[in-house]
Parts: C-alpha cells; structure tokens; sequence
C-alpha cells in the first residue's frame, strides 16, 4: 500500500514538475520562416499519382523533406509529413481507394549521406493524418505493393539497416492493412530487398531483387552471393532463385520491372562484374543479355529505377544519371533532349500517368520535372523546396545574406529579406558539384565555397570568379586525405583566420592565398580506413564519399584565437591553447563519459562565455548507432559528461550556444531541432512551423539580427526572426499569468525593402520578417474567454491606436504599423479610397503600451526613434511631413464631413419614396445634392480602370503620400495643400448656398438635427 | 483451448479498445455540446443577427450578418465607404464587392453555393452530423496555438472534411478547418474560435473569430429577429 502511495506521489511530482518544464507550446506566435528555396529542390525518392482523377493528385516523396502532396498536376505542393520522419522510402495509394496512402520512411538510395526511417505510415484520409503501422526498425524501404484486388494485402522491400547487420530486412507482408505484418522472405543479416515487382495480372506472382551491401565510414561494398533474383508464384509462400540467362553470380543491386501491359515482358539491370541490362519475355523465367550504354548500366546502388510505359511494352525509361528511354523493348536508348532546360542528373524515381501515358514525373538530385511527350522533353517543378543543405553561414550586410551548401546541388547565397519577399530567383551559385561549407569573408567581397573532397575556391563577388585555393601536399607528406564535407572555417575570435582541415590543419591569413600548416596529423591514421581505392563492391564506386581519417570539424574559441578545437571523422577531438604548436588528444576524456570512441565529432562550441567550457556533438551512425551523442567540457576537455533527453531519438549534428544568454542552447539532430533554456537540464522540441523531425544539420544566431538561422537536410534553410524573446524567457516570466516583454526601441520608417511588387518568377516563395520589432506579450495559459486589446499612447495621453490580441498560450506578438487611426471614410464612393486605411507615421517619443485582457490592465512602453540612417529626413522634415499630413488628415476629414451631410439630406429626402416622387422642390434639392457630391469625389466611373478625380480623391492622394514620405516634401506638394484647401471652400461654400436655397423650399427638413 | 482462451481475450480486449475509442469520441461530443448550451436551446434558435468588426491597419471593417435558419444567410460588409455583401440561399448565391472593382453583384458558382450551405445552418454541425449521414474519425491531440486539443474530422456525404479541433479543458471549438473541392480547385480555409460567451438564451456563442491574419469581434447579437426575406436578393 505504501508503495502504491510512493508510486502515485512520484508521478503527480513527476507530472507536475513537467507542467512547469518549458515546452515547444511557450513559444506560440514565434514561427519561422521557410526560405527554401525551390531554386534547385532536392533528392525525390518516389512519386505516385492517384488514378481516380488521372493523376491530378500526386504524392512526391523525398529523401529528407518528407511527403508533398499536389492536387494539381505539380503546379503547386503542399507538406504533408510535418509531424514524422523526414527521410522517405516508398509511397503506395490504395487506387481502389485513394484515400489509403502508405509510406515507407527510410531512403534506400545508399549513399554516404542517406538518412534512416523510422518505420511504416499509412493515411486513411489522403495524407491529412497519419499513424504509425510498425516496421519500425527496418531503417530503409524500398517499395510497397497493394494487391490490386484485395488491398489489405501489402507487400513491403526492405534492404534494411545500410551500416549494420539487422535481421530487419527481406520481404514483409501485411494480410490486414498494416495491422500485422510477416516477414515472408528472409535470407540473412546482411541481404535485403531492394526492389519487389508483382505481376498485375496474376498477383500471386512477385519478384524480389535480394541484395548484399553493406557501408563503413570508410568504404563501400555492393554485392555479394546471397544477391539473386527470385520469383515467387503463390503470393511470397515459397521463392525460387532465377539463373537462367543472367550472368554468373555474384550479383550487386539489381533493377528491375515488368510491362503493365503484358507482365511477360520484363527488363532488369544486374550489377555484377560485367553489369548489363537483361531481357525476359517469359515472366522471368529466363534472360537475355542485351547491350546497353553507359549511362543504363551506371552506379547501379544509386540508380535503381527503370520503368515500362504502362500501355506500350516496347517503351522502356531508364531514370538514371541521364534519363534515356527506348522505343525497342531496351534494345537501343536514347538520352532525353535539353530543350526545355537542363534536366538534373542522378534519377531515383518515375512516375507514367497510366490514362495518359505521354505524361511523366521525374523524381532527381534535383527535384521534380514534368514531361508532357513521353520524357523527350522535361519541365521543372519549382515549388518543392527539399534541398539538403550541409552547411549555413551568414555575412553582417543589411539585409544579411544566408549561404550554404547542398547535396549534389552546389553552393549559394541568398538575401534573408528582399522586395517582396524571398523567392527562387532571389538565389545565386557561388559554387557547383556537391556544395557544403560556404562561408562568407568579413570584407563582404569574398566567398569561400568547395565542392566534395575539399575542392575549395575564393569566389569574387564582383566578377564571380573562382580562385582554386586547396592546399597541396609537400613532397615531405603523405597523400592529403579530405573528408566528404571539408571543414573550411573563418575564426569565431579573429575572423581574418581561415582554416582548412585534412589530416592536417591549415591556417591562413590573407584569404587562403598562403596557408600554414599548424599541426602534424590530427586523426588516428587508421591504415586500414584508407583503401578507398578498393570502394564499391561490384562496381568501384570511389568519389571521395568514403574518405576517411580526416578532419571533419573546426573552431576557434570566440574568446581566445590560440585556443583550437579540431574534431575528426575517426574519433579524435583536439585541442591547442597556442594557436597550433602544440596539440591535446582528449577523445579518451570523452569516451569516459559514455560516449562511443569512435564517433564522428560533428561539431564543436567552444563557449563564449567561459574559454574551459566546451560543447561537442558526436555522431555514430555509421556504426549502427544512431544515440544522440551530446559532451559538455567545463575544464577544457580534460573531463566531459554526457547531456541526455529522452525526447532525443538520433544521432546529433551540431551543438550551437546562444551568443548572449549561456542557458540557451540550441541541439541540432538527424530527427528533430531542441532547445534548453536551462544549459541542457531540460529540452524542448522546437515546432514552431518545423517539421518535427528537421534533419538539422547546421545552427547559427546572426549577431545583430539575433535570428536563428538552420539549415536542413531536405527542407532547405529555416530562419526564426529575432529570438530575443526566447532569450529573455525565464522562470520568473514563466510563472507570471501576463507578461509584456520589454520592446526594443522602434526606429520610424517604412522597412527597408520596398514593396517589390508580385513574384515572377514562380515556385517557392517567403515572406519577409517584420519590419520593425514587434510588440510581445506572454501568456501563461490561453484566454478562454474576454477579449486582448493592445491601446497605444503617446506622451499626451491621447490614443495612438487601438489593436486586438492574440490570446494564445505562450508568447503573443502584435505588430503595430507605427501608425495612428486612420480617417473615417464617408460613404458613396465608387471605388476604394486608400485614406481610409491610412495615418501618418508616429512622431519619435515614448509611447505607453496598454495591454487589455478582460478586465486587467498592464503597462509598458516603447520608444520610436528617428531613423538617422535615412539622409533623405531630418528630423525637422519629419516633423513637417508629419504636420502636413495631419493637415490634410484634417482636410480629408472635413470634405468627407460635407459628403455625409448630403448623403444625411438625400437619406432624409427620400425617406417617404412616394411623397419624395411628387414633391419637385425636394426632387430639386436632392438634384442640386448630387450635382455637388460629385464635385466633392466621384461618383460615376464605377470601373476600376476609369479614373474619376474629384476633391476627396485629390486630398486622399496627397494624404496618402504624406502618410508614406521618406523624404523632405518639394515645394509642390506643400503648395497643393493650399489649393486642395481652397478647392474644398469653394464646394463647401457651394453647400451652404445650397441649404440657403433649398432648405425653406423643404420645411420639413429643418427638423432634422446634424450631427 | 488454451489458443481459444487466448483468442477470446485478444477478442474481449480488442473489442473493449475499440469501445473504448468509440465512447470517448461519443464522450467528447457531447461534453462539447453541453459546454455550448445544449442542443435543445440551439435549436430554439431560427434567425440569428450579428454586428461584427474587424480591425485592418487601425481601420475598422464592419459585418452585419443575419441568418435564417437553413435557408439564407446575408453579410453586408462595410470598408472605406463602400458596401458590399455576399447572399446565400439554398439553391443561389451572389457576391457584391465593389472594392475588388466589381460594378454589380455577380452570382456564386453551383460549386460554391452547394459548398457553402453549412454556413446556412445555426445548429452546431457536431450536433447533427449523425442525421445528416456524416461520419466522425477522431485523431487524438494536436497541438493548436500552445493547446492540445482534440482533433475530430467530419466527412460529409459529398466528400467535404471538416476538422474540428476541441478545447479539452472546457470543450468549446478553437479552430475550425475545411476542406473543399470546387470548381476544379481544391482550398482549405481555417476559423478560430475564442471569448466563448453565454447568452441569455441559453447558448455559449464565441465572440470574437480569426481566419489567422485578422479578429473579428462580435459587438452585437440579437436571437431570433425579425428579418425581411427580401434582404436574400441582391440589390439592382
């Protein structure tokens, strides 16, 4: 009984020391924002389209931007996997009910970068919402089947785990819809299945394409004698081994398919050690050899897609590092055209409309393309931004520019705000090949950029022209060994140092012109991690993806410039406190603490606060072990312990300290962005518009801006404007039921990117951040019921503006627009006055926040200050500028003021509608009324496109470019305010005359009273 | 026998799962019903009328909606001046928005009418989702502006989904998201609810909405007004 007391207080204590743990939902209103781009999109894994509604739906699948879905035909899409692994395998729709979609998380492209799932999803509600149906540790799909018929029936190929042994792979069959699933076919820990096929005709038919492979951090291996083609004839009961015709084992990857049309006719690419393109024309029962180019036989782990057009056996497609098709059953290709644009290389997926088979989607490195005849010809689609950037950096120019590096997609630059907004034309190259680290110099001319193996140049921005820079061996040295993903770093203490890292590391002062060599070989040298010459398997497959024993990270203390850290691909962290001379090997230090010897060290944070802390991610994927691995050192590196969560469920990418308060940390991982305010005791997953399993790669705050910025690995690169709030969020805050936040000084102007007008060149697009700092506010719990009114001050007491709030949960945000109350606008126009929706900008000076939740009132102020950077306005001019608005607010006001005294008497003429027909003095009033309406603002031209200016027209026009000036009026414009004035007397005197006339012709009018 | 004893048991515990799920959907249902007045009061309800304002860069935007119970709806909004109004009725629907340039009101797509008749309906679509021969599939908690709230999808007969996302603390709907197919284009739109306030009719009504960019606040409700049916023609 006591123990049952115990265990209930332990977890109302637990229960009620988490209610008090911050969480994701604190952060409320903060989202980022998702530049993208769709630029150059990313790696597509699969596509299918719904046949329903032939093929307008579609469901794209990418290798770390999850699901997007397009109900168009891909002229737009849509994130639909936010919530779940990011890293897609397979997509199944369930045709006789498209409701049904099944995903297989886990890419099974096997290169060195490919990330891992996390099991089966299956929609019953066309992606809206997804649950999890198991295969939870199978780590790579390959394909999924629905049997035609009886669609409970799954079938699912799973290569299984790429860096380990697993008894997670085969074939496995769900009879329930994914409730239960068998594995039906099995050969070892190292064989999976790499692509199944079932006959449509007779579904009882599959082929398997078993495959050994296998990587290590320092080589790859493709093939082995467990690979085979296999048949099976009674729905995967019983498998047959097929031979005949095939070349002698043993067998790499093989891709393979059948015609829809007539299942007999099958084409496969066997890798072995004379990889070809094979033939069957009796249901795979046997093969013939054909010839086949280059193109059709290469990088068979890589390229695994073929495809039969669904109507025509003789049309074959072979999706690979160029697209090819042929029009004689695979006797002879053609590679597809360039008109239209180029077309990325390296091909994963194709998906043929079956009911319009000229119809194609094309899954790249690089994103989708359409083709509307019959893959001649492709078209890109631009609105999939699913880039995989490794690296991002950012310069200190107004707006600041983003820059980083992607997977097969080279290296670019792009502004973090623009005229309109960010879009894809926004994005320039500064680098090709496989991109990674790009780091801007602080001159702000120079960019620094590589492509794999540490291919690195000095890029001029003013001539983009490219410097190669790498370092060469001595004669004295042994052959420099570049990682992948070359470390190329500029100082966090002296940004004017530049490092790059082999085995050894090198330094440079005048922009990578000469370098210094400032340690001997910092890796563990392992001889036998160095045969990467003999990478592959079948097919030597060695493009310095495997290169091992190399530097892989590098930092500079923020506080010191002699304090080094470097960290290698094979376990090795080190550290010099004098700039190079001398170096201290303390990965055994980090092994103590539980950390796998090993791993990768994937990032160092030297803090900034404090020269003995340390941070360090390490990471062991590559091993089979996919722990977060996150040390924290705070006497530099002699002893380290573990920082742990259990919300953390992959390996770690990059550790980032905040740059002002040292309790906030920002933990970047394969699966999932977290945060600490409490220096790593408690962690929150950041979802503010991230999808919950980001593979985040790479984390910075811009010290001026104070955004944080994050690039990804498949959806491109995030930015969370202005943290500070998170930053300045504390227990003390926290427990508070409101809070206002202090607002940072507000300079007065209209933002610095103009309006930029609608984007044009299509695709991806982002808005900007706000233009000035916003007003926050927290709430402890949401409001459930009363209102939030935010009233703005200023040092009179009078009120600025009045603004409704949010009443989330959370941090709040209102945005004012600096601005007072707009006029009101009188009725009876005909087109949309502008006035009505504008004041003039706030004079600088303190104004008093007013913060209204139900019946309680908080107080805070903020300060508007004059923009002193704009030249064009003085102080003095701003004054005027602000006077003569109100001028002519006032102006505005009273014209509009006549307008409602004549629609007041034409309401009043006519309110008896038949006494109003017989009465020719009122008939003549209201004639008189209208004459002059409509010299007070128009009332004719109902057409948007017929321009009709009259008074109100006129003082709306000068209001409007009042409110918005920048700059000292001219003389004009201070001119037309006199005569827009005199103009107005000479109506307004017309009216009184009016009222003179008409008034004692209609007696029954004077009753009325005006307001 | 002893895999019958087993079987019985994967039986009894399936089956009570699924209960399980089923009641608590049934659960919350009703809790949400009951938390918004109950249904008997909701359906004394046959016209409803509504001022509202919305505030657009300090400027105000002014709605006044009446409803006759499932038979048409008008709102006559009011911006810089102008006026412009959009009508709905069971078969017909019309749009006048002068600011958008348009000289003269222009009639609603069979599309668009038939996809807006909920609007036409004051009684709580969770409150005759069952009658109507609409389905409810429930999604358990998701998180909506800082609260975990429960997630209802509705699936009309026509294929139209509505998901409902339910305050647990006190049942009342914060958001309100539907999706549509029409005219060729499929659009999602989103409501959220909030300053549920109880009337003296009986009934919790929220008073102030969001489609996310802006709040409308409802400054004035009036229960079963008179209304003139010739307000459901577009003016000539």
């Amino acid at each position: 009984m006591k123990k049952i007391f115990l265990s209930l207080l332990i977890l109302i204590i637990g229960f009620s020391n988490s209610k008090s743990q911050v969480n994701s939902a604190m952060f409320g209103t903060m989202k980022t924002r998702q530049l993208g781009p769709g630029t150059m999109s990313g790696r597509i894994t699969a596509i299918e389209g719904v046949l329903k509604d032939e093929g307008k739906t579609l469901y794209v699948g990418s290798a770390g931007g999850g699901v997007w879905k397009s109900t168009n035909a891909g002229a737009s899409y849509k994130s639909i996997f936010d919530k779940y692994c990011q890293s897609i395998g397979a997509i199944a729709i369930n045709q006789k009910n498209p409701n049904i979609v099944y995903v297989g998380t886990g890419e099974s492209n096997m290169r060195n970068t490919v990330s891992i799932g996390y099991g089966m999803y299956k929609s019953t509600d066309a992606g809206d919402n997804w649950k999890k149906i198991g295969l939870d540790s199978t780590e790579h799909i390959a394909r999924i089947i629905i049997h035609p018929e009886y669609t409970n029936i799954i079938y699912v190929a799973v290569p299984g785990a790429l860096w380990s042994d697993s008894k997670h792979r085969g074939v496995y069959k769900s009879s329930n819809g994914g409730d239960t699933w068998e594995k039906i076919f099995y050969i070892d820990e190292q064989t999976g299945c790499a692509e199944l096929l079932m006959d449509p005709t007779n579904p009882n038919i599959l082929f398997a394409s078993m495959w050994q492979f296998r990587r290590q951090p320092f080589s790859f291996n493709s093939g082995g004698k467990t690979s085979g083609l296999y048949k099976s004839s009674d729905g995967g009961k019983t498998w047959k081994e097929i031979t005949s015709g095939l070349p002698p084992k043993p067998f790499g990857r093989i891709a393979m398919n059948l015609a829809p049309s007539d299942p007999k006719q099958m084409v496969a690419i066997v890798e072995s050690a004379k990889t070809g393109l094979y033939i069957s024309s009796d249901g795979g029962e046997s093969w013939k050899n054909q010839s086949a180019t280059m193109n059709t036989c290469a990088r068979p782990f890589y390229f695994s897609t073929i495809v039969i057009d669904p109507k025509d056996s003789k049309r074959v497609y072979r999706p690979a590092f160029q697209f090819a098709y042929s029009s004689d059953g695979g006797y002879s290709f053609t590679e597809a055209s360039g008109d239209g644009g180029w077309v990325h290389s390296d091909m994963h997926a194709l998906w043929i409309n079956p009911f319009h088979t000229n119809i194609m989607y094309l899954g790249t490195d690089g994103g989708v393309y359409m083709s509307v005849d019959k893959g001649v010809t492709w078209q890109f689609n631009h609105g999939l931004p699913v880039g995989q950037f490794y690296h991002v950096m950012y310069d200190m120019k107004e707006p600041y520019n983003v820059y980083g590096g992607l997977q097969d997609n080279g290296s670019w630059m792009a502004p973090s705000a623009a005229p309109g907004g960010i879009g894809n034309a926004n994005w320039d190259r500064v680098g090709g090949g496989d991109g990674f680290w790009t780091m801007p110099d602080p001159d702000g001319k120079v960019v620094y950029s590589e492509y794999q193996g540490g291919n690195m140049s000095r890029v001029n921005l003013s001539n983009m022209k490219y410097d190669f820079i790498q370092p060469q061996k001595t004669a004295k040295e042994e052959k420099l060994r570049w990682n992948w993903n070359t470390p190329i770093v500029l100082g966090a203490k002296n940004s004017k140092n530049l490092y790059v890292g082999a085995q050894y590391l090198y330094k440079s002062t005048d922009q990578g012109r000469n370098w210094q060599r400032i340690s001997d070989d910092l890796t563990t040298n392992d001889k036998n991690k160095q045969k990467q010459e003999d990478s592959g398997g079948l097919s030597e497959d060695n493009t310095s993806a495997e290169n091992h024993c190399t530097i892989f990270t590098i930092a500079e203390s923020p506080l010191d410039e002699n304090l080094i850290w470097v960290g290698t691909d094979d376990g090795n962290l080190q550290v010099s406190t004098d700039a190079g001379k001398t170096w201290t090997n303390v990965s055994g230090n980090v092994a103590k603490c539980g950390i796998a010897k090993q791993a990768w060290v994937s990032s160092i944070e030297p803090s900034r606060f404090d020269k003995n802390i340390v941070y360090a991610t390490f990471e062991n994927h590559m091993y089979g072990d996919h722990q977060t691995y996150l040390g924290k050192s705070t006497d530099m590196g002699k002893t380290w312990f573990r920082i742990n969560d259990k919300q953390f469920i992959a390996y770690a990418h990059k550790i980032k300290e905040d740059l002002v308060n040292k309790n906030l940390l920002f933990l970047g991982t394969e699966m999932g962005l977290f945060a600490t305010l409490d220096a790593g005791v408690s962690w929150f997953k950041m979802k503010n518009n991230i999808p919950e399993f980001l593979m985040t790669r790479d984390i910075q705050v811009h010290p001026k801006t104070h955004d944080l910025i994050i690039a990804s690995h498949g959806r491109g690169i995030f930015i969370l404007d202005d943290i500070r709030t998170i930053r300045n969020l504390n227990k003390d805050i926290w427990e508070k039921d409101v809070y206002i936040f202090p607002t940072p000084n507000i300079v007065l102007n209209n933002g610095k990117m103009g309006w930029g007008g609608p984007e044009t060149s299509g695709g991806w697009g982002e808005g900007n951040p706000a233009e000035h700092p916003t007003i926050d506010y927290y709430f402890k719990e949401r409001l459930n019921s009363g209102k939030v009114n935010l009233e703005i001050y200023d040092a009179n007491g009078n009120l600025v503006q009045s603004k409704p709030g949010t009443i989330r949960r959370g941090i709040n945000k209102i945005d004012w627009n600096l601005r007072g109350t707009p006029p009101k606008v009188a009725a009876g126009g005909t087109k949309m006055d502008g006035a009505g929706f504008t004041a003039p900008m706030v004079l600088p000076g303190v104004y008093t926040l007013k913060l209204k939740v139900k019946d309680k009132e908080y107080i805070s102020t903020v300060n508007c200050v004059h923009d002193s950077d704009n030249k064009d306005l003085s102080l003095v001019d701003r004054k005027l500028i602000y006077d003569k608005a109100m001028a002519l607010q006032k102006l505005y006001n009273l014209v509009n003021s006549s307008i409602d005294t004549i629609n007041y008497y034409q309401t009043a003429l006519k309110e008896d509608s038949v006494a109003y027909k017989k009465n020719k003095n009122a008939i003549a009033f209201n004639a008189d009324l209208q004459k002059l309406k409509g010299e007070l603002m128009g009332v004719k031209k109902t057409s948007i496109f017929a321009d009709e200016k009259r008074v109100r027209e006129k003082v709306s026009e000068l209001y409007s470019n009042f409110c918005y000036q920048e700059a000292a009026p001219n003389k004009t414009q201070l001119e037309a305010i006199d005569d827009l004035n005199k103009e107005y007397d000479v109506q307004n005197t017309e009216l009184q005359k009016l009222f003179t006339k008409h008034l004692p012709k209609n007696p029954e009018l004077k009753k009325k009273k005006l307001d | 026998m002893k895999k019958f004893k087993v079987y019985l048991i994967m039986v009894f515990l399936s089956s009570f799962s699924l209960s399980g799920i089923s009641q608590s959907l049934e659960e919350i249902i009703a809790k949400h019903i009951e938390a918004v007045g109950g249904r008997s009061n909701w359906e004394k309800i046959q016209t409803l009328r509504s001022e509202s304002v919305m505030k657009a860069q300090g400027a105000d935007i002014k709605f006044l909606t009446v409803i006759q119970n499932k038979k048409a709806s008008r709102s006559d909004i009011y911006v810089m001046g102008m006026k412009g109004f959009s009508i709905l009725t069971i078969n017909q629907g019309w749009s006048f928005y002068p600011w958008q340039g348009q000289a003269k009101s222009e009639a609603m797509t069979t599309d668009d009418v038939k996809n807006s008749q909920d609007g036409l309906e004051i009684l709580d679509e969770l409150m005759t989702y069952k009658e109507k021969g609409n389905t409810l599939d429930y999604y358990g908690l998701d998180d909506i502006d800082g609260t975990e709230c429960h997630k209802i999808k509705m699936t009309t007969k026509e294929e139209k989904e509505v998901t409902f996302f339910i305050d647990p603390s006190n049942f009342y709907i914060i958001k309100r998201t539907q999706k549509v197919k029409a005219n060729g284009q499929e659009n999602e739109s989103s409501t959220f609810y909030s300053d549920y306030k109880k009337l003296p009719e009986g009934i919790v009504y929220p008073m102030s909405n969001s489609s996310g960019w802006s709040e409308n606040e409802v400054v004035k409700l009036e229960i079963n007004p008179k209304i003139d049916e010739a307000l459901f023609k577009p003016e000539k």
